[in-house]
């Protein structure tokens, strides 16, 4: 009952006129955002960070619930449209949705990705308000050394999970936390990597590194694999309507994948992409029909949607009550929660219970304003994509200045954001994942305080972290997850060799 | 003399650089007051870590996702300016300029030249629409932050 008396709670709060304002906005600003090419969810909280500066946090983290909706939504939409995935979890997407776009049935297909994203949003929603506070009791007996535990894991799960190079993805979260440490140390008030410029005082702002390695990296690469031209290709939208036959064919993977996605996305590192994934490669395994996946199978573009969608709720659970993101786009709302003096953590449901029940309630609104946005909007949508590339690309670099110098208003950080926007050019060209880099840069400082607060406590005992049953637990899985691809990769080589 | 693979360059570079991370490390002054962990135990951790992980990517063999895609020989034979690498270059002075010129001449008409000049430069040759998409945006954007959320945006040599 107290989970329902917390949520009417909630509800008090998100139905505020000025906050249905904020998810309104959120959720359509996200989707404009994230059909865009190569902006997706990151980008458009880093973005929207600077619109929340002035809001109370609550209203702040609702407008980011929505806009994170509505980007993994609008992502969708360029995957389907133009099988050209702004982001790593809408890739499952393209599978069926392209091939139905091109069989005209683009209309029937952005339709399914709304209803899927809706159901599997609704439906971890209901997961999230029933784990989230049990989960939250158990973290509060974290000290400093399981904290420390915990976000080796986060990273090492991102890591591992990327599916580019193991190496280099260690090499990204590595550089990501030298360049979280930049600046004076808070405990001893020295100079870090300064190179003796003011400057950097402050260290870096992780917008200035999130929008150049990520947006100006993307407009760079567009740039270098076929520039401008006029026009990108046309796509007939079609009707939007399902049969009684389709809803039913979808019914079931929406279930089944909006639990499995809520799972995963619970899980640091996991995320939309693996339970987009791993809810395309289940349907495909227990379907009737696995030879027509890939060619156009409702089925299969129902799953990942409602997959990646729930997952997105999910990995809300370690960020309100952990204060880990256990992804790059949570770290980001993570860095827009500190900016706005919100720190999430194992108090959190005590002490700014207006916060977490508030956006677990706009989570419902911004859910169904998603769907009753989307659909009338759905032709609408499509012809945005017509916009000519080269325009919108001197677009996004507006965006990315304007975002920059509001937040700093220094004329230093652009040239900052330029160098970024290179170094991600750079990583992207040779095969280097950036969401560890970016995880990295949010939890760079707070890992280096929970270990150091973890030795001061042992008096520079490093054994405090194996002596601790959840902190050898965490660290143990983390150890073991960067191992098990490596020997998975010597057993594969010998069997080559065999 | 054979030659360095992709990732071996690459591992040489990050281990250069993690050496020089870790000179620096080792310069970081003693807090005054001794302390079990000081400011320079993380930074000499990751330096030794980014070292170790130069010397395993100068042993990994690269894979294709690895190695960057040949360009385009279309886009190659392009005039100079025009290439795939040149409008990289370009693209970034352009943004270098638009730095240093945001707040001599302002945020909406460096931001206008900035988009109008470069999708011209990207191929998009309906000036009209370009100049006013790009007036549009940029004004809108100007005026809600600096009128409706209070965000200073340098007005330059604009009375506005």
């Amino acid at each position: 009952m107290d989970a329902f008396n917390n949520l009417m709670y909630g509800f008090g709060i998100a139905l505020e006129p000025i906050n249905i304002v904020y998810v309104f906005v959120g959720v359509f600003a996200g989707t404009i955002i994230g059909m865009l090419p190569g902006l997706g969810p990151i980008s458009a909280l880093a973005l929207m960070i600077p619109l929340t500066f002035a809001m109370e946090p609550s209203s702040g983290l609702i407008l980011m619930a929505g806009v994170y909706y509505g980007a993994i939504f609008g992502g969708s939409t360029s995957s389907i449209l133009l099988n050209a995935p702004g982001v790593a979890g809408t890739v499952a997407t393209a599978f069926d949705g392209y091939p139905l776009a091109r069989k005209g049935q683009a209309g029937k297909a952005l339709a399914i990705a709304a209803y899927a994203s809706f159901l599997g949003g609704t439906i971890s929603v209901v997961f999230l308000m029933l784990v989230a506070p049990v989960l939250g009791k158990f973290a509060v007996s974290f000290g400093p050394a399981e904290y420390f535990a915990l976000m080796v894991l986060g990273l090492t799960a991102v890591v591992t999970l990327s599916d580019k190079s193991l190496v280099k993805g260690l090499i990204a979260a590595v550089v990501g936390m030298m360049i979280s440490i930049m600046g004076i140390d808070l405990q001893t008030g020295t100079e870090r990597y300064t190179f003796g410029s003011a400057h950097l005082l402050d260290g870096i702002d992780f917008l200035v590194v999130a929008l150049g390695v990520f947006a100006l990296a993307e407009v760079f690469y567009m740039l270098l694999s076929g520039g401008g031209g006029e026009k990108q290709p046309r796509n007939r939208v079609g009707s939007l309507k399902l049969s009684k036959g389709e809803v039913k064919d979808i019914a079931g993977p929406i279930g089944r994948s909006s639990l499995l996605g809520f799972f995963v996305g619970v899980l640091p590192g996991a995320g939309a992409t693996v339970a987009s994934f791993l809810g395309y490669g289940m349907e495909k395994r227990i379907a009737r029909d696995p030879e027509t996946f890939g060619k156009g199978n409702i089925k299969g573009l129902a799953a990942p949607e409602a997959a990646n969608n729930a997952a997105c709720t999910g990995s809300f659970v370690p960020l309100l009550i952990l204060g880990v993101p256990g992804s790059g786009t949570t770290a980001v709302l993570l860095g827009a929660l500190l900016v706005m003096g919100v720190s999430p953590g194992p108090m959190m449901l005590e002490q700014r219970p207006d916060v977490f029940w508030g956006v677990v309630a706009s989570m419902y609104i911004g859910n169904i304003m998603l769907l009753v946005l989307n659909l009338p909007l759905i032709p609408l949508i499509a012809k945005i994509l017509d916009m000519p590339r080269a325009l919108l690309l001197s677009l996004i670099l507006i965006f990315c200045m304007i975002g920059v110098y509001g937040t700093s208003f220094s004329v230093f950080d652009l040239m900052l954001l330029l160098g970024f926007g290179l170094l991600g050019l750079g990583m992207r060209l040779f095969g280097f994942p950036a969401a560890p880099l970016i995880l990295a840069l949010i939890l760079g400082n707070i890992m280096e305080e929970s270990m150091r607060r973890a030795l001061q406590i042992s008096g520079g005992d490093w054994s405090i972290f194996i002596d601790k049953p959840i902190s050898l637990a965490l660290l143990s899985i983390a150890v073991l997850s960067l191992l098990l691809p490596l020997a998975k990769q010597m057993i594969s080589r010998r069997h080559g060799k065999k | 003399m054979t030659r360095f693979n992709t990732n071996q360059v690459l591992g040489l570079i990050i281990a250069l650089v993690a050496a020089g991370y870790l000179a620096m490390a080792f310069q970081i002054p003693n807090f005054a007051l001794p302390r079990p962990i000081d400011s320079d135990l993380f930074p000499k951790v990751l330096g030794f870590t980014l070292f170790g992980l130069a010397v395993l990517l100068f042993l990994e063999k690269p894979k294709d996702q690895d190695i960057p895609d040949e360009l385009d020989s279309e886009e190659q034979a392009k005039p100079l300016l025009l290439r795939p690498w040149s409008r990289i270059v370009i693209t970034s002075l352009a943004i270098a300029a638009y730095a240093l010129l945001l707040v001599p001449l302002g945020f909406v008409l460096t931001s206008l030249t900035l988009s109008f000049s470069l999708a011209w430069y990207f191929g998009y040759r309906r000036h009209s629409v370009n100049l006013a998409t790009s007036a549009g945006v940029v004004l809108v954007l100007y005026l809600t932050m600096t009128r409706g959320m209070d965000v200073y945006l340098p007005p330059g040599i604009l009375p506005f």
